[in-house]
């Protein structure tokens, strides 16, 4: 519920930031459109634009592939703040 | 000629000149295939989102160039051969934004590159830093701020 309320308000936020293009390499701006679990949030939540998920979505599976952002957290394997090795 | 972006990554059981000789022979390989390095990005020493044939811990290097797209294959070949290698990322800059995207990143690692060649992990560290805890908060701050704007 409290998830729900936190999205109501839906606007593209990259829309209203004019991102053009996403670079895969600063994972602090994916953060956004990743969830606790690191899967990538879905549109009715975010409210992103589909052109901008569409880009966000292929840059997160090319972070995932040069191993900045986790495929799977499990409970067995639970990476403590992953994103603290940008340190 | 099209741009290209590779990010590579070096296994962390190196000793520095191990790793930069890697990174020269990954850069011979592109060049010996007709390709004309734009710029290099060192990322330096980071962890593994997961662990890659059992390394916790990578070398990271970015590489900008230019090069027939016939040539990929190639290169991409000689890097699977290539056992300094944990991991490699090719990524293709075609469309006419993408390559004003590539143009501004190779512009961003030159003038990282410039103070200190090779050696440019520090740029990196305090503007990731600050983002992943500030990314949460401001998105719940601006709703009803919308909101307000909405009423009024």
């Amino acid at each position: 519920m409290s998830e729900k309320r936190k999205y109501k308000k839906r606007y593209c936020k990259y829309c209203e930031a004019k991102v053009d293009f996403m670079d895969y390499k600063d994972v602090a701006n994916l953060r956004f459109s990743l969830s606790e679990r690191y899967k990538i949030m879905p549109r009715r939540l975010t409210g992103n634009c589909k052109r901008h998920q569409d880009m966000i979505s292929t840059v997160i599976k090319r972070a995932r592939a040069a191993a900045f952002v986790p495929y799977v957290v499990t409970r067995k394997k639970v990476i403590t703040a992953p994103f603290e090795n940008l340190r | 000629m099209r741009n290209y972006e590779n990010l590579v990554i070096v296994k962390p059981t190196f000793t520095a000149e191990e790793i930069a000789a890697a990174v020269k022979n990954v850069e011979e390989i592109i060049t010996s295939n007709g390709g004309e390095i734009a710029a290099t990005d060192a990322m330096g020493m980071r962890k593994l989102a997961y662990p890659i044939e059992k390394s916790e811990r990578g070398y990271y290097h970015v590489i900008y160039y230019s090069v027939e797209p016939s040539a990929i294959a190639e290169i991409e070949r000689r890097f699977r051969i290539n056992e300094d290698l944990l991991r490699f990322v090719t990524i293709k800059y075609s469309t006419n934004r993408e390559v004003t995207a590539w143009n501004s990143l190779v512009e961003k690692a030159k003038k990282a590159a410039a103070p200190v060649k090779e050696e440019t992990p520090v740029e990196e560290a305090p503007k990731t830093e600050e983002a992943p805890k500030t990314e949460e908060a401001p998105k719940t701050e601006e709703a009803p701020k919308t909101e307000e704007a909405a009423a009024e």
